[in-house]
């Protein structure tokens, strides 16, 4: 076997050290930004395959396909974003008589589906968010739409079918609100997706977010694992995931692995995938998608069940049987959390922060995980994703977890750009977060009142900052100095050395 | 040798001297002290109070602006200027303070995708005026004051460096 990895960045490191772990050679891709990326250099062999925009690289299928052909890699590993969710590519790798390191194209394209995945959750006898169950016509009646929203009940979501990312939706607290609110959601859906369906939906109010990661083989087992918890989320996207939940009772973690397990055998899933859901404050869970992939937060489930699903993905694609043990995979050992590093300046609204990494020191030390896709001297693109790397904390207990991921975030060293480190470091003191009190919309309600810089340091701090800023500038002049004076005898003098220990 | 250094909006007179071999006589506002500096790495300094013993590392880097200095201690960083050399870091909203001409600054490298004001065009405080996208991500820069465009120096699809002015207001 031999694996091209047809991804960049962290991902692409993660695959290539399971590959090395497991004595298969691995092929790495790059455009023109990536030349001096991590990745290339730690694969065994690398193809250039163009300009650095997505769309003209990462993003093209045959040369992807093309690269692999004149390697002879016969397996492909999509990571996560770029290709991974897409069918197309999937079956392109399959008619190369490639070995596809994910699901098949048949069941990427059931699940990519929202309304499919939810009919398929709904005859698994999952339950889904509450809604009507089909979208209203553009005529449809106002009085038609008002008796659907009653029967419902209030508060609710009116939702573009074809919608994503927050357009084309809408919250409706009370039955005035409605006709407003739908025609506002479909103007916006029109606008965006050219798709001007609604539908509606029960608002789970402060739902939490949790996820069954499963390993399914070739062979009809699938095995679910422990839950894990993203609710903490900024606009809609997650930044810090943990495992197990704070939520989530033995009792109630097997009647969810049991409803995600239910759906992947229901449409014959294979190899690693996500199933997704909504947890509400009464206990109940709702089926929201599922993802045909491995998921950026892979990681803390390894940690609190040491299984390396990455390997495991690779000897299910072989063919190989499943051995796992139910009950260990859903066992958690311990407590594991993971922050999202991203090249971002909290400070600036999050605005991206590319650019030149002058130095780095990654947090070690006991129970500390750090999955990075950067080094020294590597210039951040600003055409990709800008998260660089993932610090995972593990510890006995949460408590442990987060005072290890708090001495972690200190010690991590980016220095030139900006990350998102200090507003870890700032979360993990908060209470709500420490007493894992929070839903899905804790973060963003936090940091809507919040003004202050994440960067704060108290006056000890701020005087040492000065200090050493001015020390610098009089270490540098002074050497600035020492190299005008005696620069030429210097310089000769290492010559003269290097000279020496040549001939030692 | 004596130092004006600047951070965040606080600025301090510095006067350092050598008292020794890597050792510093450092006077803050005043207040003197005795430090044992080593140098570590490119950017590095150990920092330990002669007197206590206290330990401090920061790490001094250039940053993507320029002008602008980064000092790294304990997980967070913060900008700084050596005597007063200009740093066009903008505020939250990618502003700079709110008198006088105002820029609209290119906060991180990127690519101008729109501009929402034409010249001429009368702007309140906190208005979006260009969308620079960068990451794939679109990011709104505002405008930093209320007051009357006086000049854009971009178009759509220019590609610019962080620092860059794009917008003149006035």
């Amino acid at each position: 076997m031999k694996i091209l990895v047809a991804n960049r960045g962290e991902i692409a490191v993660r695959i290539i050290r399971a590959c090395r772990e497991m004595e298969i050679p691995s092929v790495a891709v790059y455009s023109d930004c990536d030349r001096d990326a991590r990745h290339v250099r730690e694969a065994n062999q690398a193809v250039h395959i163009g300009p650095s925009p997505a769309s003209e690289s990462y993003l093209r299928i045959e040369r992807i396909i093309d690269a692999a052909r004149r390697t002879g890699a016969d397996a492909v590993h999509p990571g996560y974003g770029f290709l991974a969710e897409n069918a197309r590519f999937a079956a392109a790798c399959r008619d190369a008589g490639l070995t596809f390191i994910g699901p098949s194209p048949e069941s990427m394209s059931l699940m990519g589906s929202k309304t499919a995945a939810r009919e398929a959750a709904i005859r698994a006898g999952v339950p889904v968010v509450p809604g009507i169950d089909s979208p209203f016509a553009g005529d449809a009646p106002d009085d038609e739409m008002a008796r659907a929203a009653a029967d419902l009940g209030y508060p609710l979501l009116v939702k573009a079918v074809a919608g994503g990312g927050g357009k084309g939706m809408r919250t409706v607290e009370k039955p005035s609100d409605l006709p407003g609110a739908i025609q506002t959601a479909r103007s916006e859906a029109g606008a965006a997706f050219g798709d001007s369906a609604v539908y509606l939906e029960r608002r789970i109010l402060q739902p939490r977010h949790i996820e069954i990661q499963l390993l399914g083989d070739h062979h009809g087992t699938v095995v679910p694992f422990v839950e894990r918890e993203c609710s903490i989320q900024r606009r809609h996207q997650k930044v810090v995931e943990e495992s197990p939940s704070l939520a989530v009772r033995p009792e109630l973690r097997r009647r969810i692995a049991a409803a995600a397990a239910a759906v992947a055998r229901s449409v014959g899933y294979y190899n690693a995938g996500t199933i997704e859901f909504l947890l509400d404050e009464d206990g109940s869970f709702y089926f929201l998608e599922m993802n045909t992939r491995l998921q950026v937060e892979h990681p803390v489930t390894e940690m609190v069940t040491s299984l390396d699903l990455v390997q495991w993905q690779i000897r299910i694609a072989r063919g190989e049987r499943l051995q796992i043990d139910p009950d260990r995979a859903l066992t958690p050992y311990g407590h594991a959390i993971e922050c999202r590093i991203y090249a971002e300046d909290p400070d600036l609204g999050f605005m991206p922060s590319p650019g030149l990494i002058r130095g780095l020191r990654p947090a070690s030390g006991p129970g500390i995980r750090d999955d990075s896709g950067v080094g020294v001297g590597y210039t951040v693109p600003v055409f990709y994703d800008s998260m660089i790397a993932k610090l995972v904390a593990w510890g006995s207990s949460r408590d442990e977890a987060i005072a290890r991921m708090r001495r972690a975030l200190a010690e991590y060293q980016v220095l030139g750009i900006r990350t998102t480190i200090p507003f870890f470091l700032w979360l993990m003191h908060q209470p709500e977060y420490i007493a894992g009190a929070y839903d899905t919309t804790y973060l963003d309600r936090l940091l809507a009142s919040r003004r202050e810089s994440f960067n704060e340091l108290d006056a000890s701090e701020e005087d040492a900052a000065a200090i050493g800023a001015a020390l610098d500038a009089y270490l540098r002049a002074s050497t600035a100095a020492a190299g005008q004076n005696g620069g030429a005898t210097s310089l000769l003098w290492k010559r003269n050395a290097r000279a020496e220990a040549l001939r030692g | 040798m004596t130092f004006e250094i600047e951070i965040g909006g606080r600025s301090r007179t510095i006067t350092v001297e050598k008292a020794g071999a890597g050792v510093f006589g450092v006077t803050v506002d005043g207040r003197r002290c005795e430090l044992d500096a080593a140098r570590v790495g490119i950017y590095g300094l150990s920092l330990l109070d002669r007197e206590s013993g206290a330990s401090r590392e920061v790490q001094v880097t250039p940053s993507s602006v320029p002008g602008e200095l980064l000092i790294t201690l304990d997980g967070r960083a913060v900008a700084c200027t050596v005597n007063g050399r200009r740093s066009r870091r903008p505020g939250p909203d990618g502003s700079g303070s709110a008198h006088g001409e105002q820029a609209v600054i290119a906060p991180m490298p990127g690519r101008v995708v729109r501009i929402l004001v034409a010249a001429g065009d009368e702007v309140a405080v906190r208005q979006g005026i260009v969308v620079v996208e960068a990451m794939k991500m679109e990011n709104e820069l505002r405008s930093p004051k209320a007051g009357r465009v006086k000049e854009i120096t971009v178009v759509p699809g220019t590609s610019v460096e962080a620092g860059r002015v794009l917008v003149v207001i006035e």
